[in-house]
């Protein structure tokens, strides 16, 4: 047995199948990204760009899985990312989060995340600060499967 | 074909009658409605039926239009297609439907308030008298003014539906005018008859905006206007300083008195 078979977070697989060929996008993909840092981290919670904005918080594989994330998600929005299974410190995603309700006055937060399970945890830290917070916002969760189509998207309870 | 569907439902059915009985089994009762305004292109698009079920129904529309001829049906234009019957609403909109159930509760009351009803009683008339408050204040103040104030200000002012809704609303004023001058006068038979027929509206008038009107909306507005909308619904409670605890506890007393748990 794979050592790595146990999580599904973590199993291996291949997604190429022979003589298919893949569909490639031809010409330049514009960035939709408009500032800088983006880790949640890094982030300050209350920089300009937050500032009444539509944030998106991504799970890190997102970027890498999601074929239209710069168009479809990234587009028009203010950025964060972590990775709720291998980032230390989510106490503090949880008070970042909150003053992005309390204090940037964000308009929305979408809560894009794989579907493997550890990524429910950022949900679950966004909607752990959307309780604590004063101030509620709309908070829409989509879900992408691991060969970036979208599996679910949904109003999330604060 | 195009041109029926280009015309508003009231001349449609006044033309050929049966298409009311059609649309009823589809679910669509809009046949019945007041003003009737509405395109039939907008109300097949609007109730939003899985495609066969909606090709279907437009085939026995043909039908009706055109006995005996083999008419293309069109498919009708809409923005997203059929979706499952559970309804999920935006926060916004889940607001405007969680303070519906408050409203239909107190709509399922009325029977009971009206059946041993006696205005010569204190305790009659100041009930006639609460229910009036719940209706002007929780029902059309708190809440229809979101609607009419800030939700319809997103969607063109000339939408059939909206006329409709904005109708309905104005025929519930009417009624509860109606109602507190009967008051006035203890006149127990124009109460009866004017708080049932704002039961009537309501009921009708709370289905089409939870099951149409509210998710259609939901499906016009971006993410951007549904976290601006949501805001707005926050600021306009905040203003108004309004306590529903008030009119849930109002509505809570009458269920046990009559002895209802509608929730």
């Amino acid at each position: 047995m794979n050592r790595f078979e146990g999580c599904p977070g973590s199993r291996m697989m291949a997604f190429q199948e022979k003589g298919k060929a893949a569909k490639e996008t031809t010409g330049k993909i514009q960035s939709q990204l408009r500032q800088w840092p983006i880790q949640l981290h890094l982030i300050s919670p209350t920089a300009l760009y937050y500032q009444g904005a539509d944030v998106l918080l991504a799970a890190d594989c997102v970027g890498y899985s999601l074929g239209g994330f710069h168009p479809d998600f990234l587009k028009g929005k203010s950025l964060a990312i972590a990775c709720p299974k291998l980032d230390e410190g989510q106490d503090i995603y949880v008070e970042k989060i909150k003053s992005w309700f309390d204090e940037a006055k964000i308009n929305t937060l979408t809560v894009l995340i794989m579907q493997v399970p550890c990524c429910t945890g950022l949900l679950n830290i966004a909607q752990q600060a959307s309780r604590a917070a004063k101030r509620k916002v709309p908070i829409k969760s989509v879900v992408v499967g691991i060969q970036g189509e979208i599996l679910k998207e949904e109003w999330a309870a604060a | 074909m195009e041109a029926y569907l280009n015309k508003s439902i009231k001349e449609v059915i006044k033309e050929f009658p049966p298409m009311e009985k059609i649309l009823d089994e589809y679910g669509i009762g809009c046949g019945p409605c007041a003003v009737g305004l509405c395109l039939l292109k907008d109300i097949v698009s609007i109730h939003n039926l899985p495609a066969e079920e909606e090709q279907e129904m437009m085939g026995r529309i043909a039908q009706t239009i055109y006995p005996g001829r083999e008419i293309k049906v069109p498919r009708v234009q809409r923005k997203t297609e059929a979706q499952p019957k559970e309804i999920k609403y935006s926060p916004p909109m889940k607001k405007l439907v969680d303070e519906h159930v408050l409203i239909k509760r107190w709509l399922a009351l009325i029977p009971d308030v009206l059946k041993k009803l006696d205005l010569q009683s204190e305790e009659d008339w100041q009930l006639i008298r609460e229910g009036v408050d719940f209706i002007r204040s929780y029902a059309d103040k708190f809440h229809h003014a979101k609607e009419e104030d800030i939700l319809f200000k997103y969607f063109d002012e000339n939408l059939d539906i909206l006329k409709v809704m904005q109708e309905d609303h104005k025929t519930a004023r009417n009624h509860v005018k109606t109602i507190l001058e009967a008051l006035e006068q203890r006149d127990k038979e124009t109460i009866v008859r004017h708080l049932s027929a704002y039961r009537g509206l309501l009921t009708e008038h709370i289905k089409r905006e939870d099951e149409i009107m509210l998710p259609w909306m939901d499906n016009q507005l971006s993410l951007s206007q549904i976290g601006d909308l949501f805001s707005k619904f926050n600021g306009a409670e905040e203003q108004m300083g309004f306590k529903p605890q008030k009119y849930e506890e109002f509505i809570n007393r009458l269920e046990e008195k009559f002895n209802r748990k509608e929730r």
